[in-house]
């Protein structure tokens, strides 16, 4: 190797010790791998807005990482009168789920699936407690051909520092009636959180995964990454849910790739209304024919947020076909930006691929800035995109005022109206419900 | 189309502007790109000081700037642009009258219809051959109410004040490398004013020949279209082909007063070994309205992105473009709005075609300022695929920094349909007439557009082109 260390981003937490500290008592493989990203790293340079992916997030002024620690906390938790009100409070709010992960401070402090699930071979559990118990499985799929530390200096980063996070398994031909459901709670100001989840359904198995993050206003700058890894074999039906709902001061920072294989159905819904700063990058892989995935997104920026979606559509096989809708409102001084490109690779012959963003400026201080990119080489394909920036339609406000509601409430109602279209397309009744709510809470303080 | 005639029996498919005529330029600079050459360029030009002065400066910021890392593939640019002669000087002095211009160059113009062009349609006409405009005429009609249309040489001989106070205001030197290059050896391009009301209801039109090897053409146009006024204006390019690469850089830089209208209309065809990097921009006043009709076929590379800065409240901008990728071809085109106005308003309408080997690439750029409140804008994009080894994107840039503003960007990619194919086969159409009739309604909404004389080349070319592709 010729090039030489840059060590951009090394700081006296961020360093090659903390590597070591956290591989302490891990088998050899998992050890090297964090050190082998550990190197790649400290040779990747820090994206600057020079880099089209980050043109609009500058780093140099957004993030602090000097000022960073990790967490010193040994454990956390796990009686759950211990547990944050609102932690439980959310919990309670969500129907039945199939089983349930609770993450305070990067520490699983519980896990529980029902038990005919366990007899039928699902697993869920930390992901420390599956490199103990499903090495193999671990090893073949995490930071490997899904988010492997080269795919860029935060992919390095979290691969080399992950504290813990979860893993689910599905066997072939088991299908899961209600979601799994993950808390994480965050409660260090100032601290770096570094999680990972490993979604693995087998052939013709289904499940749905609902991950929700909160955390109290922090006056610190807090650094939340996770790495979400989600493979769906063939004829498998997978559905991945983040709701984002972190307290100010922190910058949310999550990568997430989705492979899909033959005839397999892999939809994602991105909903973030918190953090400071959120920054997600998303990349669908359609990898066999009839390889279908759903891209939704909602935001719902304030103040001085920042949001910062980077979606990819990559359809590498014949007979594919993805969709993404990402709609956002923007109030306050926000900002919302949307950079989204789909690929269709050379032998991508009959690839359908869609991608519409659209954007709600509810203030004179907000902006919004799309891109949506599409590069096509293959040339039996039906493509298109759009992209909208517009203020409310008067129109439909002024209908609504018409009919007796005030201007507040006809102007809520037409940014739920606005806003619920990508609600609309899950299936899953108890999330729309919270989601919904929480957006008429955000509304409501707005007032 | 006559009934007999089948694309075959057009005989199209070879470039036509394929030929060489056997001129012996006046004077040659030294080949690639050095302040000597710079100096010797403002020397035959005869310059005042200012303009060299200028130029030295631009080759500066040219030197010190980075060659781009997006767009085309420009990694052996800097390879051609050392073998390629910036400046070629064809014959001592521009001409009024075409019975002047030395025959062969007359020829070569004959052969691509110009001079008759003029007698029939045309309200002016300029030349340029290599580096210098070798002819410029306008009517006489025009020249009384106080048109100027003449080379940009004359221009800034001839116009001093008006010259200066706008060159080089729309794009700065350092706008970005080419911009750069060109404001260090500029030659030939047009100079153009209109004065206040006066509307002109024929065309200008420019012609830009590369007939020698290796050579590298750094037209500068300069045109201001003062308040009330209208005009059109087209520019034509092509080149024969050589195995060498050739460089084309231009300047445009457009002033459109208030309530002044303009529309300037390029229909580029130079031949496939064509390095074709341009940069072209329009400030337009309060009600003012500009429109770009960029029809790019030719060339090895183009990176071209007509703008509209719509400065004053109510300006109109229009961006139409239509690029054609053949084998080898990479068509990177599109363009550039920015509202700084309120009530502003523009649409982009872009369509391209890949065919071969061939790549098309949008890239487009939609800002709307803080202030710009009540501005309107659609852009569409929409690119047909004819083989598998065909190529296109689409990279549209939107910013807005205005609430109360509407956009919207529609992109659609297809291929041709088998159903549509199978219909005008069905009534008796032969395959390739068919693939061709569906791609001339895929641009047809920018062809009805053109001149009536470009709409039937394009309609021709495109017919050309069309044929053997379905196998």
């Amino acid at each position: 190797m010729t090039e030489t260390a840059l060590k951009e981003g090394v700081t006296g937490a961020l360093s090659a010790a903390a590597v070591e500290r956290l591989a302490l008592g891990e088998p050899g493989w998992l050890r090297e791998r964090r050190e082998h990203a550990w190197d790649v790293y400290e040779r990747t340079p820090m994206p600057t807005t020079k880099l089209e992916e980050w043109r609009h997030t500058d780093l140099k002024k957004k993030l602090d990482l000097d000022a960073l620690r990790l967490s010193e906390l040994e454990t956390a938790p796990d009686d759950p009168t211990e547990w944050p009100a609102r932690l439980r409070t959310t919990m309670e709010e969500d129907e039945e789920a199939a089983g349930r992960v609770v993450i305070i401070d990067g520490h699983v402090v519980h896990t529980e699936l029902d038990a005919s699930l366990v007899d039928q071979g699902v697993i869920l559990m930390s992901l420390h407690d599956a490199v103990d118990l499903h090495g193999d499985l671990v090893r073949e799929h995490l930071a490997t051909v899904a988010i492997p530390a080269e795919d860029g200096k935060f992919a390095a980063l979290n691969a080399a520092l992950w504290g813990d996070g979860v893993f689910l398994f599905v066997p072939q031909g088991v299908r899961l009636e209600l979601p799994v459901r993950v808390t994480r709670w965050v409660s260090e100001a100032g601290t770096a959180y570094f999680s990972r989840a490993l979604l693995v359904a087998e052939a013709n198995s289904q499940v749905s995964y609902v991950d929700e993050l909160l955390s109290p206003d922090f006056d610190a700058q807090t650094f939340a990454s996770t790495a979400v890894e989600v493979f769906a074999a063939a004829g498998s039906r997978v559905l991945c849910v983040s709701v984002q709902r972190l307290g100010r001061g922190v910058f949310y920072q999550s990568m997430q790739r989705t492979l899909a294989q033959r005839d397999s159905q892999l939809d994602t819904l991105n909903v973030a209304l918190g953090a400071s700063v959120s920054r997600v990058d998303l990349n669908a892989r359609l990898l066999g024919p009839g390889a279908n995935s759903e891209l939704l997104g909602l935001y719902f920026a304030d103040g001085d947020q920042h949001f910062d979606f980077n979606t990819s559509q990559d359809h590498v096989e014949p007979d594919t076909c993805s969709n993404l809708l990402y709609k956002g409102a923007l109030d306050g001084n926000s900002r919302g930006i949307f950079r989204g490109i789909i690929r269709v690779h050379p032998d991508a012959q009959r690839t359908d691929a869609y991608q519409t963003n659209r954007n709600l400026l509810l203030s004179r201080g907000a902006r919004a800035d799309s891109l949506p990119n599409l590069e096509i080489e293959a040339d039996d394909v039906r493509c298109s995109h759009g992209a909208t920036v517009g203020a409310l339609d008067a129109e439909a406000r002024f209908y609504l005022m018409s009919r007796g509601l005030g201007p507040i409430q006809a102007e809520r109602l037409v940014v739920l109206g606005f806003l619920g279209e990508v609600l609309s397309k899950l299936p899953l009744a108890g999330v729309v419900q919270k989601v919904t709510r929480v957006i008429e809470e955000k509304l409501a303080q707005q007032g | 189309m006559p009934e007999n005639e089948t694309i075959q029996d057009l005989n199209l498919d070879e470039y036509k502007y394929d030929f060489v005529a056997k001129t012996e330029p006046v004077f040659r600079a030294q080949k690639g790109l050095s302040e000597e050459v710079v100096r010797q360029i403002s020397a035959h030009k005869d310059e005042p000081e200012w303009m060299l002065e200028f130029r030295l400066k631009a080759l500066k910021v040219y030197e010190s700037k980075p060659m781009p890392k997006w767009g085309g593939d420009l990694d052996s640019l800097e390879e051609v642009l050392d073998e390629i002669y910036f400046y070629v000087r064809p014959q001592e002095k521009m001409e009024r009258s075409w019975d002047d211009v030395p025959e062969e160059i007359k020829n070569t113009f004959e052969k691509l219809g110009i001079p008759e062009a003029e007698r029939k349609m045309l309200a002016g006409v300029g030349a340029q051959y290599e580096s210098e405009m070798v002819y410029h005429s306008l009517r006489e009609e025009w020249e009384k109410q106080g048109v100027i249309f003449d080379s940009i040489e004359d221009g800034l001989k001839n116009h001093p004040e008006l010259f200066r106070e706008y060159f080089a205001t729309v794009i700065p030197t350092a706008d970005n490398k080419f911009s750069a290059m060109n404001s260090a050896v500029w030659s030939g391009g047009s100079f153009v004013y209109i004065p206040k009301g006066v509307s002109l209801d024929t065309p200008l039109q420019a012609y830009f020949r590369v007939n020698q090897e290796r050579m590298g053409q750094f037209e500068r146009t300069l045109i201001i279209i003062d308040e009330g006024a209208q005009a059109h204006y087209i520019e034509g390019c092509t080149a024969p082909v050589y195995s060498t690469e050739s460089f084309h850089s231009g300047v445009i830089e457009i002033i459109v007063k208030d309530n002044a209208r303009f529309r300037y209309t390029t229909i580029q065809n130079w031949s496939n070994n064509m390095y074709n990097l341009v940069t072209q921009r329009a400030f337009v006043g309060a009600g003012g309205h500009m429109e770009w009709l960029d029809g790019n076929l030719g060339s090895k590379l183009t990176m071209k992105y007509p703008s509209c800065y719509l400065m004053g409240e109510g300006a109109h901008g229009e961006i139409l473009s239509i690029a054609y990728a053949g084998d080898g071809q990479h068509q990177d085109t599109g363009g550039k709005v920015v509202h700084v106005a309120p009530h502003t308003t523009s649409s982009i309408v872009s369509k391209s075609i890949s065919k071969g080997t061939g790549r098309s690439t949008y890239r487009g750029l939609l800002k709307v300022h803080k202030g710009a409140h009540h501005a309107r804008s659609n852009v569409e994009c929409d690119a047909l695929l004819i083989d598998a080894t065909s190529r296109t994107d689409t990279y549209p840039y939107i910013e807005i920094e205005e609430s109360d503003a509407h956009v919207g960007h529609e992109a659609s990619v297809s291929k041709i349909g088998e159903e549509q194919l199978f219909y005008l086969k069905s009534r008796g159409i032969a395959a390739d007439e068919a693939m061709a009739m569906i791609v001339r309604g895929f641009i047809e909404p920018i062809a009805k557009l053109l001149p009536m004389e470009y709409a039937v080349e394009l309609n021709r070319l495109i017919e050309m082109e069309m044929e053997g592709s379905v196998g």
